[in-house]
């Protein structure tokens, strides 16, 4: 605005000059909201993460100065945690490829070819997807004592297909509809088969979508509490049961379940912050409009 | 002629492509579906043997649940929380979707932000508020005190424990409604803003009259999706309450949950699930209905 070539016209229309100002003004005063109010929002995450810092004798002290410790890290280790962490890993990993690798290809035929029952297996989707947890958990309880998958990995990753195969059909179909039908044909006519073509042609072009479909899955396994809890006893023990088992059984030692938190937390964290513009779709997942 | 083999072939392509996710996905939610309903038919208790394959009053469970003052309190109770919840979420997402509805990089920056709330670990966020509603090492009830306040414990006054929790929940829900309405804000054209603005609209007419109207789709949608997820919350009340003070926070999911993995009766458990599976059902159906993700993301 303080360049010679636009003075003059300053001069010659005032009005839109201050009204761009005030603008301007009010710019700022929504950001200085906005960051306010995100502050105030995180805060109690802030406050979880500073209580995992605290040396134990200090944790009932509300004031905020203190010597930050890594102790209640160091404890997670001997209570076994890490072992509930690799379960953790091990089950949200294993699902996710399971269903990614089930659940792609069923995307893209939905994508591309006109299923008579198209529109009952968007509906199919979306109930899986909104269903209370409890209705699969008494058959699946029932089933895996029977089976004997109970309190394994295996059990998990199968439970974990609930919600994680409707997600990676729903979110990968719109993936797909938005990669343009035509380079595919052109391959066709150069003699490739319908698979050929959407590997080396369509699945390099949804890749990103593929990323992130796959973080959103592994996100939601990490974040399950519910089936871990009545699915294991202790070989398979997922992190988030584990903190509860310290609670339950370790006494109160909130510097120790703060750290476990915080660790169970961050992977989420890291994800989340590659994935931020697709979680909300992915979130969304299972809305249906054909 | 090869057209038409192409097409078949095309055809019989995405069928195989088609056919693995049905089969895993009948097995994991269509079998297990059916053998919920199955056994909500029998008094199954691991407790009887051969009480599974007891169909003789197939519809024991249901009534036994009609004339269950605990069951029908907890949905009473579920009724409440999910309208505090999803009401507070609503006017909370809503309200700060159009305080901070400009687009910048900085404000992608907060939005971002906003997102960690409802990525946590949903045992995370009880720690979280199973700390901040503690006496003792909650700074919540030492900033009440300081001012002036003299708050007993929310969570085991049984007049407070479940709007306690359903706070809990908007913080961890508010969001996604926040998201859901800056996104279907920042899609619409700016003519219709205009020419409001040219008519002489006051803010207050601007919301009710151009900007509502434009957003109520995907607002309905939101809305609905999160008064399904409300009628599942678990790990907060499992970590904060589990259920009392006596049963002042047992809501349906919750009690489901008792009666089936604390007292063993698998069938009356089955049966207050299969009816919660049928409300979701319906208002999945509407949810549909109403057009979905393509009202919000498209």
């Amino acid at each position: 605005m303080s360049t010679a070539a636009t003075a003059p016209r300053r001069v010659a229309i005032p009005v839109p000059v201050r009204r761009r100002r005030t603008r301007h003004w009010r710019r700022h005063a929504i950001h200085g909201a906005g960051a306010a109010l995100l502050f105030l929002a995180l805060l109690p995450v802030l406050w979880l993460v500073q209580m995992s810092f605290r040396p134990n004798a200090d944790i009932l002290n509300a004031g905020l100065i203190f010597a930050p410790t890594l102790d209640n890290y160091w404890a997670l280790g001997s209570a076994g945690f890490p072992a509930s962490f690799l379960n953790s890993l091990l089950a949200s990993t294993g699902s996710t490829v399971l269903s990614l690798v089930i659940g792609v290809p069923a995307a893209f035929s939905l994508a591309r070819y006109r299923f008579r029952a198209n529109k009952q297996i968007a509906m199919w989707i979306l109930v899986t997807r909104m269903a209370p947890p409890i209705a699969f958990t008494i058959p699946f309880f029932l089933a895996f004592t029977w089976l004997g998958l109970m309190d394994t990995v295996s059990g998990l990753v199968l439970i974990y297909l609930t919600f994680n195969l409707a997600m990676v059909v729903w979110t990968m179909k719109s993936f797909f509809d938005a990669v343009p039908r035509s380079l595919e044909e052109a391959a066709w006519i150069d003699g490739a088969g319908v698979w050929q073509a959407f590997l080396r042609v369509t699945l390099p072009l949804a890749a990103p979508g593929l990323a992130a479909t796959g973080i959103l899955c592994f996100i939601l396994s990490w974040n399950d509490f519910f089936f871990a809890l009545i699915l294991t006893r202790t070989n398979a023990m997922t992190a988030p049961v584990a903190i509860v088992n310290f609670m339950q059984y370790a006494g109160w030692e909130w510097g120790k379940i703060a750290a476990a938190g915080v660790v169970v937390l961050l992977p989420v964290l890291v994800f989340t912050f590659f994935v931020r513009s697709y979680l909300v779709r992915g979130l969304m997942a299972g809305g249906v409009k054909e | 002629m090869t057209a038409v083999t192409w097409s078949a072939e095309q055809r019989r392509a995405f069928t195989l492509g088609l056919l693995p996710a049905l089969i895993v996905l009948a097995a994991v939610t269509l079998g297990p579906a059916c053998y919920l309903v199955i056994t909500s038919l029998t008094p199954l208790t691991p407790l009887t043997p051969g009480s599974g394959l007891d169909f003789s009053t197939p519809l024991a469970n249901y009534s036994q649940a009609l004339l269950d003052s605990s069951f029908v309190h907890s949905v009473w109770l579920q009724l409440e929380l999910s309208a505090i919840t999803v009401g507070l979420q609503t006017l909370v997402g809503l309200g700060l979707a159009l305080l901070l509805n400009i687009e910048s990089r900085f404000m992608e920056a907060v939005r971002t932000g906003f997102l960690v709330p409802m990525v946590l670990p949903p045992i995370v966020v009880a720690i979280i508020w199973k700390v901040l509603y503690t006496p003792g090492i909650s700074p919540l009830y030492a900033v009440l005190n300081a001012l002036g306040i003299a708050a007993g414990s929310l969570v085991t006054d049984p007049a407070t424990a479940l709007p306690a929790l359903a706070v809990a929940d908007t913080w961890e829900w508010f969001p996604f409604t926040l998201l859901m309405v800056l996104a279907a804000l920042q899609m619409m054209p700016k003519e219709p803003l205009e020419a409001a603005r040219i008519d002489g609209a006051g803010a207050w007419q601007m919301f009710w009259y151009v900007r509502l109207p434009f957003i109520r789709p995907a607002l309905t949608v939101v809305v609905l999706f999160r008064l399904i997820d409300s009628i599942k919350a678990f790990p907060l009340i499992y970590v904060i309450t589990n259920g009392g003070p006596g049963q002042a926070t047992e809501v349906t999911n919750y009690y489901a949950f008792i009666q089936t993995f604390n007292f063993a009766y698998w069938g009356y458990g089955s049966a207050i699930a299969t009816m919660m599976v049928l409300g979701v059902f319906v208002l999945s159906l509407i949810v549909a209905r109403l057009g979905g993700t393509q009202a919000v993301t498209e």
